[in-house]
């Protein structure tokens, strides 16, 4: 419990610290509550996602950083590892391949990376997942788009 | 020469009976007898070889605590001294106490029979003055040490050179430079008589920087370079340290907040750093979510590079050779710890061969294992374990 809550006020400190570093992620700590935070992520560019502000909720267990934070997407997306409707995300490094040398701020990272790079082999969309295995990359792309249209972009846009 | 002594002292002491004489004349010339010395367990005797407490780990500690004699230790039951009362431990305490008059004498002994002579005699009835005091019982130790003290200072004929007659540099009786003991506060660092004192001045040592190196005593000269480079060795790589950081905790490794913290754990295939606590911690975490022990827990966490074992160092190391200095001294410490599983032969030690700890029968005798081999089926050959009877009895199925 007190280790995780050091290491979470050090991962704060460096936020802050390194804001301006990475101009793609926008991470948040809970203001009442260290154990919960939000990360604004840029969609990728070069992707259907460009353009896009994603929304996700982390939510950090106590064993931290010896069991990895449970990440979801706030903000609706069309991706083959994200479920469409929960936001849940599936990503080995946030499951059997964590490791505690992982900061917020690089799953972020891994998560941008994600959504440059889909895996459609174990999706969790399958919608989408299919698209993509059954080689429909137009088909994938402007659904995904549109939902990034939709969901995660300023209205007046 | 001992033999002489007795009989000197037979005659002086009156009242004491024979084995007290000779329990006496033992303790001050049988080298068994001796006490460690108290600098030279805490690193650094200056008096080096010629000290005239005992340098050899083997022999007994004066481990009495003073202040519990003379009635109060505010330690109480937390002190690293033994609070026993003098007449409990009767020979420990005078032996203790003898040592402290020992100085005189070995020195008379050492300066030659000349000075014997011509002041034995008033040397011997000081001595036997104070040494029918500690005789006494009831008597407590500090007050025999106040009253040899007192002796020194008041007694007029006594030769107060004649106990530090090594002080005196210009006295006949030193017969080789060797036995001049060098001047403490030069070694210290600073020396207040600077030119007048009559104590010898070290030579420079040039990697403390200080007055500590005896011109005359080769061998403490070695021994003081050599401990003293590899302390500064030390130091200077405890400074590197203080800078490198755990990556799974994020801080200062020789900066956590409890000391026992304070300490690397070592990856035997990678060179990423760990707080001691974190790694093992991460290490024998359980395996949740599908985790894969080899893959994920015994990994490293950053390279991912699979480590059997981690070793803990208080410093972090810079070169290869360093490393495998700090995992050779750490198995030669284990190896000489009985292994807990193996039990002197008991037990049964699940690490086999490659146990890091100490397999040794009660009589000493180390465990002799002799590998077998056994050809698979698939032409690989496998290590063969232990094979008892029962064994196969257990599986067995009677028809």
């Amino acid at each position: 419990m007190q280790a995780s809550r050091a290491r979470l006020f050090k991962e704060y400190k460096e936020v802050q610290r390194e804001k301006a570093v990475d101009p793609d992620i926008q991470l948040v700590c809970d203001e009442s509550n260290i154990f919960k935070w939000t990360a604004l992520v840029k969609g990728p560019s070069e992707t259907p996602y460009e353009g896009g502000v994603f929304q996700l909720a982390f939510s950090v267990p106590e064993q931290y950083p010896l069991q990895p934070p449970q990440v979801r997407f706030l903000t609706k997306i069309f991706h083959p590892n994200v479920h469409f409707k929960t936001g849940e995300i599936c990503l080995d490094i946030l499951k059997n391949a964590w490791s505690p040398a992982w900061t917020l701020q690089s799953v972020c990272r891994a998560i941008i990376a994600l959504m440059a790079h889909p895996e459609p082999d174990s999706p969790l969309n399958c919608d989408s997942g299919n698209l993509l295995r059954s080689g429909d990359v137009r088909g994938y792309q402007s659904m995904a788009r549109m939902y990034t249209r939709l969901a995660a972009m300023s209205k007046k846009g | 020469m001992g033999d002489f002594y007795g009989r000197d002292w037979q005659l002086i002491i009156p009242g004491c009976s024979n084995d007290v004489h000779f329990y006496i004349i033992s303790c001050l010339f049988s080298k068994s007898y001796r006490v460690l010395c108290k600098f030279f367990a805490h690193g650094a005797c200056l008096k080096g070889e010629h000290c005239e407490f005992s340098h050899d780990w083997k022999d007994p500690p004066n481990n009495i605590c003073t202040y519990y004699q003379k009635g109060a230790c505010a330690y109480g039951s937390r002190c690293r001294y033994d609070h026993i009362k003098v007449s409990q431990v009767h020979s420990s305490v005078s032996s203790s106490s003898v040592i402290e008059h020992q100085t005189p004498v070995s020195d008379t002994v050492a300066f030659g029979n000349n000075r014997t002579t011509s002041n034995g005699a008033g040397t011997a009835a000081d001595f036997s003055l104070s040494s029918s005091t500690y005789i006494l019982p009831s008597e407590p130790v500090w007050n025999q040490e106040l009253a040899w003290n007192h002796e020194l200072v008041w007694n007029p004929e006594f030769e107060y050179h004649e106990i530090f007659g090594e002080d005196n540099v210009g006295q006949s009786i030193i017969t080789s430079p060797s036995e001049l003991s060098i001047c403490s506060f030069a070694a210290a660092g600073n020396c207040p008589r600077g030119e007048k004192c009559p104590h010898i001045h070290g030579d420079l040592c040039p990697t403390c920087g200080k007055l500590c190196l005896h011109p005359f005593r080769p061998e403490e000269r070695e021994e003081h370079m050599k401990s003293c480079k590899n302390k500064h060795k030390h130091l200077e790589a405890l400074k590197r340290s203080q800078e490198i950081e755990c990556s799974v905790c994020l801080e200062r490794v020789l900066s956590k907040s409890t000391p026992a913290e304070r300490k690397f754990g070592l990856l035997s295939e990678c060179d990423h750093p760990f707080c001691i606590s974190c790694i093992r911690n991460w290490r024998s975490s359980n395996p949740t979510l599908g985790m894969d022990v080899n893959s994920t827990l015994r990994a490293c966490p950053i390279c991912r590079k699979l480590s059997y074992f981690v070793i803990p160092s208080v410093i972090w190391y810079t070169t290869i050779e360093e490393k495998q200095e700090i995992i050779d001294n750490y198995k030669a410490k284990l190896k000489s710890i009985d292994c807990k599983h193996f039990d002197f032969g008991d037990g049964n030690c699940p690490f086999g061969t490659s146990c890091f700890y100490k397999h040794a029968y009660r009589d000493g005798r180390m465990e002799q294992v002799v590998l077998r081999h056994l050809g698979a089926a698939d032409g690989n050959t496998v290590i063969a374990k232990d094979i008892r009877l029962s064994d196969f009895l257990s599986n067995m199925h009677l028809r």
